[in-house]
């Protein structure tokens, strides 16, 4: 499969490189959710405490914990846990869910609204960048560029509440939260354009300033200088010979995004009222609620990992393998 | 019974609903005033879309479960009936249960079911249903709270319409037990298939997903005409978003939205404010067990250095009532006349005098945000007591950390309780001696004798007497320092009629509404 992607053959070791990488980040994942156990673990309480009812004993509480298994040491939960994984078995939460069930309506839907919000920054930024760069220094890019600076640093919660504040309540043009449908996602996709919005006016802000900047390093290439002096048109330049140099950097900042877009996902979905995984990881982290909070990770993990792979491969692509 | 120990983090982080509503309020006109029925009788038909808060992570579908939820409880109670419910007459008012009568020992209660009661699938509601359900409920890790003194296999059946609950003692106030979690299911319903069990309740279940659900009318509900058609249950993480769907006309009724979004939506003629009053309790407790508040002068010092007024009038936006250090405000045998505890500065000065009160030393007021405006009645109740000497510093803990490190156990902090519509029953929670959840570590003889006499006295006359005399006692010297009492806030568009009235888990009445359009 990846193949025709790595030019003149040599698919083996190309493909003996995919293993190795995949196999680092899913080592690093399950680094990853190890620490998750051990930090739900040390925050004060526990899901047996946060799923109690005032008024329960003791020995209320112990049969509580009982029933969720907390009465176990953490390494043997950790380990029941991952063993259940290759299965597709996230665990039970707090309140008695399969944590598949808690997740296979919002984490579809939260895909989608990263994956458009994803789509769109590339798009953007890509674009906005690109035309900063034909002409540094000249307005365009300055404005281009002092734009980006700032939305970059606007929480994605102010963008969030200015959007519906004009585009919904004022204008009443977009619906001012998500509703969802008996199938569990959204019952309109006009309910998607305020949330995609929100997630990517900070990150096209971030990523402007990674094409703009990959484009002016990727500038100053000698083969560029050659191009620019052989008296080409600055487009076909910029097409031809200084983005491909520039790509690698480009996709990576993209990839860094992916991670940037499911964390302000939380914030987002809260705003919109989307039913997403960033609102069930919030409770989940308030109640204790030990395999929700991993079983989120999980997945958000491996999309990420995903990710920041094919980012990799877009670099080996563009370079050759070489480093 | 009540409360679940966390009631969510929706404390509206203010900012949002704040500028969001206000920014965009119809004119500065009255509050909408209460319904206007307009001409005649309920409306038959229409679907009645209704907010409700919960955290996507928290959603259960178990009935005998904890509902943190309020969009579970919701869904569940509107299914599933419970054996009585609350009433405004009565606390106690017959659903599932027609009548109920008991043995003079007050033990022995005898419960007869509804004429006509149907699960959805049709099959008829039998006693062994009952109690089923009933023994399911005791044997959850919260049942001995939910039931109290009463022991699984003392629930049985007389025939197929009534059920006996023997209870360990004399239990005058049993009934009210039954009120808010014993949801019917259809006897030996496994684990498996209670999410998905018949209910006997006014809708039936047609779909649920991740917390938002839409329920259809029962027909054949035995407890009268049910007029809409559907009922759309969307779940809501924060307050501010239920308010702007509301505004945005995606829902119908914004179910517990609080007095931040009433303050400021309610300056808009399209949305219609609902107060239930006596909803929610946020005491002030002072540890009456041992460290510097041990002194019954002292713990009266605080009570006389509040100003109950600007409490109501600045935490709870004036969507509330001052109190008067009872705990149960909203029960027919509320003692209203005893005097209503004014702030006497001068007093409370001399009172800590002759406590010899270290008033050089600063006190910690452990508080949470678990629900909105606790924090603040710190902040406010710290800078009132600064005018009496009281050095008060107040400390935000976050919640997991209070209820693990602080409650039960801390000098003073803020606590708060959903189910205010019985006297006794708080107490017997709360101030009793024998109580696990004391939270004040008061023990006090005399309240102890009042409360044994007000639950085992059978004489109606006599038990008002005793119930007279355990709020004197609560009023005089308990470790609660009530200030005032939120009022439940629901709203609503101007088309919605029916509305439930009542504080606590009667929000969630919805077998009257209809709508006029």
């Amino acid at each position: 499969m990846a193949g025709p992607l790595i030019p003149g053959g040599a698919v083996a070791p190309a493909l003996a490189r995919l293993g190795a990488l995949l196999l680092k980040r899913a080592a690093l994942l399950a680094a990853l959710l190890a620490l998750v156990f051990v930090t739900v673990e040390l925050l004060p309480g526990d899901a047996a405490s946060a799923t109690a009812e005032r008024g329960e004993g003791a020995a209320d509480l112990a049969r509580r914990r009982a029933l969720l298994g907390l009465d176990r040491p953490l390494a043997e939960r950790f380990r029941h846990w991952m063993t259940g994984l290759p299965a597709g078995n996230l665990g039970t939460s707090a309140g008695g869910e399969p944590v598949t069930s808690l997740l296979s309506g919002p984490f579809p839907n939260t895909l989608l609204l990263g994956g458009l919000a994803l789509l769109l920054t590339a798009v953007l930024s890509l674009a906005l960048g690109c035309r900063a760069a034909l002409r540094p220094g000249r307005a365009l890019d300055r404005t281009v560029s002092g734009t980006a600076t700032a939305v970059l640093a606007l929480p994605e919660f102010v963008v969030a509440v200015a959007l519906v504040l004009v585009l919904s309540l004022w204008t009443g043009w977009l619906p001012a939260t998500t509703a969802t449908g008996a199938d569990g996602s959204p019952a309109s996709w006009r309910m998607l354009v305020l949330p995609v919005l929100a997630l990517t006016v900070p990150q096209t802000g971030w990523n402007i300033r990674i094409v703009r900047a990959a484009l002016a390093d990727a500038a100053r290439a000698p083969h560029v200088e050659t191009a620019v002096l052989d008296g080409l048109s600055p487009h076909r330049v910029l097409l031809r010979h200084v983005l491909p140099g520039a790509l690698p950097a480009i996709a990576t900042g993209l990839a860094t995004s992916t991670g940037m877009l499911l964390g302000g996902a939380v914030v987002v979905e809260t705003v919109f009222n989307c039913p997403g995984a960033g609102s069930v990881l919030a409770s989940a982290v308030t109640d204790r609620d030990g395999p929700v909070v991993a079983g989120v990770t999980a997945l958000a993990g491996a999309v990420i990992t995903v990710v920041l792979l094919l980012a990799d491969l877009v670099r080996d692509l563009m370079t050759g393998g070489r480093r | 019974m009540d409360l679940s120990r966390r009631q969510l983090l929706w404390t509206g982080g203010g900012l949002g609903a704040a500028t969001l509503l206000t920014s965009c309020g119809g004119g500065d006109g009255e509050p909408s005033a209460s319904p206007a029925p307009g001409d005649g009788g309920p409306r038959a038909g229409g679907t009645l879309r209704v907010g409700a808060l919960g955290r996507a992570g928290a959603v259960t579908r178990d009935p005998h479960g904890t509902q943190t939820n309020e969009s579970d409880y919701l869904v569940i109670s509107l299914v599933h009936d419970t054996l009585t419910v609350p009433g405004r007459k009565r606390n106690t008012e017959p659903r599932l249960a027609r009548s109920w009568e008991s043995s003079d020992d007050l033990r022995t209660w005898r419960f007869g079911l509804a004429e006509g009661a149907r699960f959805h699938d049709g099959r008829p509601v039998t006693a062994a249903d009952v109690v089923f359900s009933l023994r399911r409920l005791r044997g959850t890790p919260s049942g001995a709270s939910r039931l109290p003194g009463i022991r699984a296999r003392n629930i049985t059946a007389d025939g197929l319409r009534t059920v006996v609950i023997v209870s360990d003692r004399p239990n005058a106030e049993l009934p009210l037990l039954t009120r808010l979690t014993t949801f019917v299911v259809p006897e030996g319903t496994g684990d498996k298939a209670i999410a998905t069990a018949p209910g006997t309740g006014p809708f039936r279940l047609d779909w649920f997903r991740g917390g938002n659900a839409r329920l259809v009318r029962n027909d054949d509900w035995y407890g009268g005409t049910v007029h809409l058609d559907a009922i759309e249950v969307r779940i809501f993480t924060s307050p501010q978003a239920m308010a702007g769907a509301l505004l945005s006309g995606q829902i119908d009724l914004a179910s517990n939205a609080g007095a931040v979004a009433a303050r400021t939506a309610g300056t808009r003629e399209d949305v219609r404010v609902v107060r239930r009053p006596d909803d929610m309790a946020m005491p002030i407790v002072m540890r009456a067990a041992d460290g510097p508040f041990a002194d019954r002068r002292v713990r009266e010092a605080l009570r006389l250095a509040v100003d109950r007024e600007a409490m109501v009038k600045q935490v709870l936006s004036g969507y509330g009532t001052v109190a008067n250090d009872i705990l149960g405000t909203g029960d027919p045998a509320y003692a209203r006349d005893l005097p209503q505890r004014p702030r006497d500065l001068e007093r409370a000065g001399k009172l800590l005098e002759e406590a010899e009160f270290d008033t050089s030393r600063t006190y910690r007021l452990s508080t949470t945000e678990d629900i909105a405006g606790l924090a603040e009645s710190a902040t406010l109740f710290a800078t009132q007591v600064r005018e009496a000497g009281v050095r008060v510093e107040v400390v935000k803990e976050e919640s997991a950390a209070f209820w693990d490190r602080t409650w039960l156990k801390g000098d003073l902090y803020t606590t708060y309780w959903g189910t205010n519509d019985s006297v006794v029953f708080l107490a017997g929670r709360t101030m009793v001696s024998g109580s696990t959840t004391n939270e004040a570590g008061w023990r006090d003889a005399a309240f102890d004798t009042a409360y044994e006499k007000a639950v085992g006295t059978a004489d109606a006359a006599r038990r008002r007497q005793a119930l007279h005399e355990l709020q004197r006692i609560e009023h005089d010297r308990s470790g609660y320092l009530l200030w005032g009492m939120a009022d439940g806030i629901d709203l609503a568009t101007p088309a919605v009629h029916g509305l439930p009235e009542l504080p606590g888990y009667g929000r969630v009445q919805l077998e009257r509404a209809w709508l006029a359009r």
